[in-house]
């Protein structure tokens, strides 16, 4: 009756535990094989106008591995929102232009050169003459005008929209021969080029019906990868082989990439790329200390410990310099009531927020150093703008700067009419105890220590600080809508180009958080951070761009209405078997993963 | 009949180990602002990841080792060969609260600043493991008991009623039950706490996970109480009851308690591990307690980096070893409890 | 036995109807909405967002979500998921094997530890290895799942003798038939131990308990008296009528598997239902939750009407029919 104990349990489980050696000795045995990650490389014709790549020549061969703490949620530019999905869609994707991290400017892409009219308002861009898509197709400018026409399609919501809208009119575009296209803005726009690069251009020829049926955002989906990622045509270096959600997607070369060596050989030489999908940045580092990936961006406080295996698996942890983002805590500096006619701050408590000199003794009393040390292992420096020091064509050193100085700290107060008591309690002029509290989500884990040190440099001064953990969504939904709280602290990501931080920039951005949306801006500093926003984005001058920008850094440092953080050091691993591994100061390590190729020894 | 419980306990081996165990540990998380020689959030940013400090005897007198950061790119110590620290015992340190209420001074052992002793190493920003040992103790027991009582009286009185009454009542009390066990307890437990932790401050999550848990745990109790209840109803002495004019809410409490209380001993010694291990395991994916509070779970979260795995830094998972103990003795007496009750059960009254 | 079954699924229809407006009503109580993230990135403009809003409709009260996705689901369709943009039925269909494999393994990974180590210790009362194996079940309960799953991927990194998590290796798909089952099979040691683990002190309680007590029972000092062999009087008498107490305690065992997966499968990188929930019910991916959340109820139900059953037909003692 019961089919499991014919004979007795005790046979079941000997049986059991043969049938684990058994698979162990399987495992081990199939375990050795390396012929699985061959491919057969195609002979297609090169497009007239390839572009040969600068870099030393290689040879094809190699499966390169990394690790990602996020997996893409669609295959679609125009639904990407997060940064993963972005990089994925990059490998098979090509923009008009891209910007190259070493020479740090705009280079061509799918677009071979252009020309900007005298009035610098129209930009004639001449396409790669021959370049076909992964399946075969030719490349034309019909390609880009669906694109951009699909981008501007009303029915297709994306945040490309917000992005190609310049002075409150969308760019015009126009076809004007087979390979040729024009564009036009309202006003000059000097982030123009870099700007436009961010769309991958996508094929007519597979997505035109869709968008005309109006189920554009519905194709390419994540789905479309595991099933049919044949579907996915593009003219990147790489398409999608296969996709398997939570586990890895592996890519193959595109056999008709536009790209070639200086032998005629064309791009990219791995016969595989394959990214493991794992869950945080943990797990990510033990895989490349262990040697079972190739690259990998390595915290401060893993160097050590990482490099300790350099020699047993092949690799090597290069030191990037300072990382591209910004951290900061700020205080609620919105005026006004909210819908019940409460003030979103209290008033003798907003007194103290927007007073420039109760910022900068806080930033004084606060002991970055002490955490650079403790929390960093050293590895990190002392933010002193709104621009990241990795950013070295647009970072402005020298901005007023606010080292460590509790006694300093304490004369600020005292001068602005703060009183310590005897025991140790901050007052202001009006006899209000000195405290706020600051909300913060749980991001990393290097942030509750960090803002655990400030709750008791703060305690030191005499300010009662609690410290609030928030789950993100609750956070933003704090400070973006109810305007709820006292004071934050959050981090952006930098980019290359400060255009993409105009939404902080700006009174009237989305993202000014002590202050979001203003209609007018509302003090004389942020009036003057405006009209210098406005004029860099109206200079193709690149030197008068930089200077506006050191200008604006400048007033940011000066008015402090962000308490600037630190900038851990950014180290990357890669394994030494790669050659032609060129690691930028900012941006992904292997920007440049076509050129990549094993060195013929390992 | 408690009084013989009791006695029969303290007669077994194993039961009387427990108790003691068990009672240490209590009595230790009741006084352990006395004995822990820091406050859980006191850090020192130069001695991050230390090592447990060794104590030696010298002239008799407990010392300990003096430690010198070899690397300051990295977590490595080096004793300095002699240099030892006197350990003072009843010294006065940082001040604190006693229970919340009386302001004090005395620590059951201290050392001279700036050097420091830690029992169990420290963690990232320097803060001793040793105190937030003890001071995430206080969260992580009393977390379980808080939520068992409530979680019992819950389940008594919706099964007692269920079991008493019958009928409408009953019908409804257990659909209300069975609609509680449908739902996976993980899953109940992370969506209540997304929903509920927003309106409390974080010092109040401790409330939450009690309110959260406790909303969960009660329903197996009540079928189980309703069942007993059931038969319990036929007896006798309880139509006896019935007759003479008792109100129903007495004879509740009366007649059915006494009866049940031995069941209700047993099940809540072995549920307040179930508690424990939930508010780990919701402290573990950083939806429990939070800093600046800290708790055995906690703890684990923030062990769980990669330079603890590369470093070894093994006292970081001591938290994981102090949960295992309390829960296994909880479980042992648990049983040796139930090995006590059963047979008085089936014997009757 | 049909009536059961009717009365049975009958019985659930309203629970899972509760259990949805339940979960709905949770995620509305709870506060910020999914695209909190896309409020926060730095050039996704206003007008964006508002339209997104009213695709999900979040501006709409729950029970107007909910009444809608109450009239799609009975046409078939769970809706769609936020973050993924695939319907969710796809999304459930893709993990919850893994969840189901892992779930099932674990089970009979402690059945068949728990079953001889039960039965030895009933034989062999009170010696050396009853007090051990003893000792053992009481560990392996008490130790945190969560905290074994660290330890387990600590192992495994060091050791290298397992993987590091994950469902497959690297080049699964150009493995071989036989390869490719084997590479499931070694990824799937570690999470089993760690997933059954606790479930081999229940059964191995459970089996001795029972065990001791079948012994002393009637129809074995007959078998007995009967010159039955001791061998088969034990492996075949007594072990039949003692196992059913594990049948239904397996019911019971599922649910807190399903609860247990989610820290396992977090912690080792297993790509199942439980990673799924967990994700969606973070960033409030409504449709996914919800899905998930009844799918975990169904899988319950099922388990423990599969239990009952299984139950029904071991002991003819028992008869469905009556309540």
């Amino acid at each position: 009756m019961l089919p499991f104990f014919s004979s007795t349990s005790l046979t079941c489980l000997v049986r059991q535990v043969l049938g684990a050696v058994l698979v162990l000795i399987l495992v081990t045995v199939c375990g050795c094989q390396e012929e699985t990650w061959s491919i057969q490389r195609s002979r297609h014709d090169l497009p007239r106008d390839a572009e040969v790549s600068e870099s030393r020549p290689g040879h094809y061969g190699g499966v390169f591995v990394t690790a990602e703490s996020q997996q893409p949620r669609t295959f679609h530019p125009l639904v990407a929102e997060d940064a993963y999905s972005s990089q994925v869609i990059s490998l098979f994707l090509n923009g008009l232009t891209t910007y190259h991290p070493h020479k740090e400017k705009v280079v061509p892409e799918l677009a071979r050169s252009w020309d900007i009219s005298a009035d610098q308002r129209t930009i004639t861009m001449y396409l790669r003459r021959g370049v076909r898509w992964s399946d075969g197709e030719p490349f034309t400018a019909d390609d880009v005008i669906f694109t951009f026409e699909a981008l501007f399609d009303e029915r297709y919501p994306n945040r490309y929209q917000g992005q190609y809208t310049i002075a409150g009119q969308p760019i015009e575009f126009a076809k004007v021969d087979r390979y040729t296209v024009r564009f036009s803005t309202a006003k000059p726009y000097s982030p123009f080029l870099y700007v436009i690069g961010f769309i991958g251009i996508l094929p007519r020829h597979i997505l035109e019906k869709a968008c005309e049926s109006g189920e554009l955002l519905q194709k390419w989906s994540v789905r479309t990868a595991m099933h049919h990622p044949e579907q996915l045509v593009g003219t990147g270096p790489f398409r999608i082989r296969s996709f398997k959600p939570g586990q890895r997607a592996i890519l193959e070369p595109n056999p008709h990439y536009w790209r070639v060596d200086s032998k005629g050989q064309r791009l990219p030489y791995v016969n595989y790329l394959v990214n493991r999908y794992v869950q945080d940045r943990n797990t990510e580092t033990v895989l490349f200390a262990s040697g079972q990936i190739d690259v990998a961006s390595i915290d401060p406080g893993d160097v050590v410990g990482v490099r300790e295996n350099e020699k047993l698996h092949g690799y090597k942890v290069h030191h990037r310099g300072p990382a591209s983002g910004i951290s900061f805590i700020w205080f609620n500096q919105k005026p006004g009531t909210n819908d019940q006619g409460q003030p979103y701050v209290q008033p003798h408590k907003l007194k103290w927020f927007t007073s420039q000199e109760f910022r900068q003794a806080l930033l004084y009393g606060f002991n970055r150093e002490g955490l650079i040390q403790s929390v960093y292992f050293g590895r990190a420096e002392l933010l002193h703008s709104i621009i990241s020091p990795a950013n070295q064509r647009w970072y402005n050193p020298d901005v007023p700067k606010y080292p460590y100085d509790p006694a300093r700290a304490r004369q600020v107060l005292q001068e602005q009419g703060f009183r310590l008591s005897p025991d140790g309690k901050l007052y202001d002029k009006s006899g209000n105890r000195v405290e706020f509290e600051v909300y913060a989500s749980e991001g990393s884990s290097t942030t509750p220590q960090i803002l655990s040190t400030f709750r008791e440099n703060m305690k030191a001064l005499g300010i009662k600080v609690e410290i609030r953990y928030l789950d993100f969504g609750t956070l933003v939904a704090r400070i973006s809508r109810h305007f709820e709280y006292e004071a934050a602290a959050m981090g952006f990501t930098g980019g290359v180009d400060p255009s993409g931080g105009r939404s902080i920039y700006l009174s009237s951005g989305r993202l000014h958080v002590w202050n979001p949306g203003q209609e007018e801006p509302q003090t004389g500093w942020e009036a003057r951070v405006d009209e210098l926003i406005r004029s860099s984005e109206e200079t193709f001058d690149l030197d008068e761009r930089v200077e506006y920008m050191h200008r604006m850094q400048q007033i940011f440092s000066e008015q402090l209405p962000l308490l600037y953080l630190l900038t851990p050091h950014a180290y990357a691993g890669v394994k030494t078997k790669w050659r032609n591994v060129q690691i930028p100061p900012m941006g992904s390590v292997i920007w440049n993963i076509d050129e990549l190729y094993l060195d013929p020894e390992s | 009949m408690l009084k013989y419980v009791f006695q029969e306990l303290v007669h077994r081996p194993l039961g009387a180990g427990c108790l003691v165990l068990l009672g240490l540990m209590y009595a230790c998380t009741l006084f352990s602002q006395f004995l822990a020689p820091y406050q859980p959030t006191d850090q020192d940013l130069e001695k991050a990841y230390h090592p447990p400090t060794r104590i030696v005897l010298k002239n008799w007198r407990p010392h300990i080792q003096v430690y010198e950061q070899v690397d300051p790119a990295s977590a490595r110590y080096k004793a300095v060969e002699g240099e030892t620290v006197p350990l003072r015992f009843f010294a006065p340190g940082e001040e604190y609260r006693f229970w919340g209420l009386i302001p004090a001074k005395m620590r059951l052992f201290q050392v001279q600043k700036p050097h420091r002793v830690y029992l169990l190493g420290s963690d990232s920003t320097g803060r001793d493991v040793f105190s937030r040992l003890l001071y995430g103790a206080q969260v992580s027991l009393s977390i379980g008991f808080i939520g068992i009582c409530i979680t019992m009286t819950l389940g008594f009185v919706v099964g007692g009623v269920a079991g008493y009454f019958g009928g409408r009542a009953d019908f409804l009390a257990m659909r209300l039950v069975e609609f509680v066990i449908a739902i996976p307890s993980l899953y109940l437990l992370i969506a209540l706490r997304g929903a509920l932790a927003e309106y409390f401050e974080p010092e109040q999550m401790y409330v939450v996970i009690v309110i959260i848990l406790s909303l969960i745990g009660w329903a197996g109790a009540a079928r189980i109480i309703r069942g007993m209840a059931l038969s319990l109803r036929q007896r006798p002495f309880v139509l006896a009851a019935e007759v003479m004019g008792q109100s129903s809410w007495k004879i509740l409490v009366r007649h059915f308690l006494p009866n049940l209380a031995s069941y209700l001993l047993v099940a809540a010694t072995l549920s307040i591990p179930a508690y424990i291990l939930a508010e780990a395991a919701l402290s573990f994916l950083g939806l429990g307690i939070q800093e600046p509070g800290t708790s055995w779970g906690l703890m684990l979260k923030q062990a769980q980096e990669l330079k603890v795995f590369t470093l070894n830094l093994w006292w970081l998972f001591t938290p994981g070893a102090a949960i295992f103990i309390t829960v296994i003795t909880f479980n042992v007496l648990g049983d040796v409890l139930r090995d006590v009750v059963d047979p008085r059960q089936q014997m009757g009254r | 036995m049909l009536s059961f079954l009717i009365r049975r699924i009958a019985a659930a229809v309203p629970l899972l109807f509760g259990i949805s407006v339940l979960v709905f009503l949770l995620m509305a109580i709870a506060p910020g909405d999914f695209l909190d993230v896309a409020r926060t990135q730095q050039d996704i403009p206003e007008e964006y967002i508002e339209r997104m809003e009213e695709e999900f409709a979040l501006d709409q009260p729950w029970y107007a979500r909910y009444a809608s996705w109450l009239g799609n689901v009975v046409q078939g369709n769970f809706g769609e998921s936020w973050i993924y943009r695939i319907p969710v039925a796809d999304l459930l269909k893709q993990r919850i094997p893994a969840t189901l494999v892992l779930s099932a393994l674990s089970i009979l990974f402690a059945l068949c530890i728990a079953i001889p180590l039960g039965v030895l210790a009933a034989i062999f009362k009170d010696s050396i290895f009853d007090r051990l194996s003893s000792m053992f079940a009481y560990a392996a309960l008490s130790i945190p799942e969560f905290f074994l799953a660290l330890l387990a991927v600590m192992f495994a990194a060091n050791t290298g003798l397992f993987p590091v998590g994950g469902l497959t290796s690297m080049d699964h798909e150009f493995m071989p038939f036989w390869s490719r089952m084997v590479d499931y099979a070694h990824h799937l040691v570690l999470p089993t131990l760690v997933l059954g683990m606790g479930s081999v002190a229940s059964y191995m309680r459970i089996m001795r308990a029972n065990f001791l007590d079948y012994i002393r029972a009637d129809f074995v000092t007959t078998a007995r008296a009967k010159g039955v062999g001791e061998g088969r009087v034990m492996f075949v008498h007594v072990l039949r009528n003692a196992i059913n107490p594990l049948v239904s305690a397996s019911g019971f065992i599922l649910a807190s598997l399903l609860s247990g997966s989610i820290l396992v499968e977090n912690v080792m990188n297993y790509p199942g239902l439980g990673q799924l929930i967990f994700e969606a019910l973070m960033r409030q991916d409504e449709f996914v939750v919800v899905a998930a959340v009844l799918m975990g109820c169904i899988m319950l139900m099922l388990g423990n009407l599969i239990a009952d059953l299984l139950l029904a037909w071991f002991d003819p003692r028992i008869r469905l029919d009556k309540n």
